[in-house]
């Protein structure tokens, strides 16, 4: 029986698709708090204003991370949701459960919270929402001494790192995301859940350049797999995609006729370097102009692959839209191999190289990327100890203006000047 | 000359309990000793917290400590 008349949040349950609103309803017949997040909600909806509160020092002892005060500014209306607090569990790498220890953490969920849940947020991690402060110490207990399941990252620490599905299922996987992924997240357990930053630091592993989890756009650092050699071509297939006898992208568009596969058009015409042709019927491609955008391996899975010296491009710096719009990570290192065998030392090394500096110089409430660009992508390499490449440039320049280091030009500033105006006369 | 472990994490507690704002960011404290690094601040900062002396307030984005009894809402902890 519905505690509160919810008009407004009723309409969201009309359309074809699934709805939240039918869900919370649902839920609230064993968890009644439901109903008040349902009638604070609906208070919202004809407020125009949300009704939450959040933030505080609620949390689990020896953790600054991993719960999310969450509070009813209408605890006398709404009791079931006076305190709501959101907890965050650190999702295993690629999100692969075992369904027996999903209906653990659920059924200890329904004991301990409101049952309802996020699978996931946007770190990753599987967020339970909404419970009271009471419970947050047993629910802790239990999903660490019961299910061995820990909390993930929130506030100024290290975030929970998150990976694609790599080498467990996808063969462009040019790294193992799952091996770096783990490896980090048990390296960096203090980071993880004790605040470390002036903000949020974030690690996502992509296996090549699809880039699955979107680590060039979400990351702080983006570890996006890649190769140094040539796309390996089976010449016998290109034929085969190209007489139609193989469908382009696995059919993944089968459902509608779109006409015969062309390779010209669909594919080489596409290369946004130019550098794939038709030569009397093989196809030749360009590596050394080739920005690993994948289209070609797309489409033609079984007749293009990436190379076979693996490894990963190094990224750092995107966010979300808060203070100045949203930025894409900027290309660090092009060429990194990451491997486990030597704990990805050389990643170590840079990620802590990154920290020592955000740490220093970064303003409170800013991410890595906006102090990188305050500061300058110059002054980030050289204290980051890189040589500036190629591939760093974004652009061609257009102050016309050169700025020298005394150390960079040979003899310093010292110089004979009457031997200079011999040459220039003023 | 860096402080000793103790004289840092005391220096850290007095900035806590003495500061006119009763939240800070971690970086409010690398002042406490300019020959420290960091991150080495942070983990004294952390270890104060462990000991009971010091708490985290967090908005969930963004982590502050205070000297316990000065945060706000300090009533909501949950341990």
């Amino acid at each position: 029986m519905a505690k509160h008349a919810t008009p407004l949040l009723d309409e969201l349950e009309k359309g074809p698709w699934p709805s939240f609103v039918t869900d919370l309803k649902r839920q609230a017949e064993k968890s009644p708090q439901c109903w008040d997040i349902l009638g604070q909600m609906e208070l919202s909806y004809k407020d125009r204003i949300t009704h939450w509160k959040h933030g505080g020092i609620v949390g689990v002892f020896g953790y600054g991370g991993g719960i999310v005060g969450r509070y009813s500014d209408s605890p006398d209306k709404f009791p079931g949701v006076a305190h709501f607090h959101t907890v965050r569990l650190n999702q295993p790498s690629s999100k692969f459960y075992r369904t027996d220890m999903l209906r653990k953490v659920c059924d200890i969920w329904e004991k301990r919270g409101s049952g309802m849940t996020n699978f996931h947020g946007s770190t990753g991690d599987l967020v339970l929402l909404g419970t009271t402060t009471d419970q947050l110490e047993p629910l802790f207990y239990q999903m660490t001494h019961e299910l061995n399941w820990d909390l993930g990252g929130s506030g100024s620490n290290l975030r929970t790192p998150s990976c694609c599905l790599g080498k467990a299922r996808c063969e462009y996987a040019c790294y193992d995301t799952q091996a770096a992924c783990y490896g980090l997240t048990m390296k960096y357990q203090d980071e993880i859940h004790r605040p470390a930053f002036p903000y949020k630091f974030k690690f996502k592993f992509s296996g090549c350049p699809n880039d699955c989890v979107a680590s060039i756009a979400r990351s702080d650092l983006s570890v996006i797999g890649t190769w140094r050699d040539d796309i390996r071509i089976d010449q016998a297939m290109v034929k085969k995609y190209m007489a139609g006898e193989i469908p382009a992208e696995g059919n993944a568009h089968g459902s509608r006729n779109w006409g015969k596969f062309d390779i010209q058009k669909e594919v080489i015409n596409l290369c946004p370097t130019g550098c794939m042709s038709l030569d009397g019927g093989a196809l030749k491609i360009d590596n050394a102009n080739c920005t690993r955008c994948m289209h070609c391996i797309n489409v033609m899975p079984r007749a293009l692959r990436p190379g076979t010296d693996t490894g990963a491009t190094i990224l750092c710096g995107a966010k979300a839209p808060i203070l100045e719009g949203a930025q894409f990570a900027t290309m660090i290192i092009p060429f990194m191999k990451i491997d486990p065998e030597n704990e990805f030392e050389e990643l170590v090394e840079l990620i802590e190289k990154i920290w020592d500096w955000w740490m220093e110089v970064g303003k409170n409430r800013e991410r890595v990327g906006e102090t990188m660009q305050r500061l300058g992508l110059p002054t980030f390499l050289e204290v980051m100890e890189l040589d500036p490449l190629p591939q760093h440039v974004k652009e061609p320049r257009s102050n016309p203006y050169v700025f020298w280091k005394e150390e960079e030009v040979e003899g310093g500033w010292e110089r004979n000047v009457k031997e200079f105006r011999k040459r220039h006369n003023m | 000359m860096a402080l000793s472990k103790d004289e840092l994490k005391a220096a850290i507690l007095k900035k806590a309990m003495e500061s006119p704002k009763p939240q800070l960011y971690v970086k409010d404290f690398y002042a406490c000793d300019p020959d420290t690094k960091p991150r080495d601040i942070k983990k004294a900062a952390n270890e104060l917290v462990t000991d009971g002396k010091m708490v985290f307030w967090s908005s969930g984005s963004t982590t502050m400590y205070a000297a316990k009894g000065r945060a706000k809402d300090e009533s909501a902890r949950g341990v």
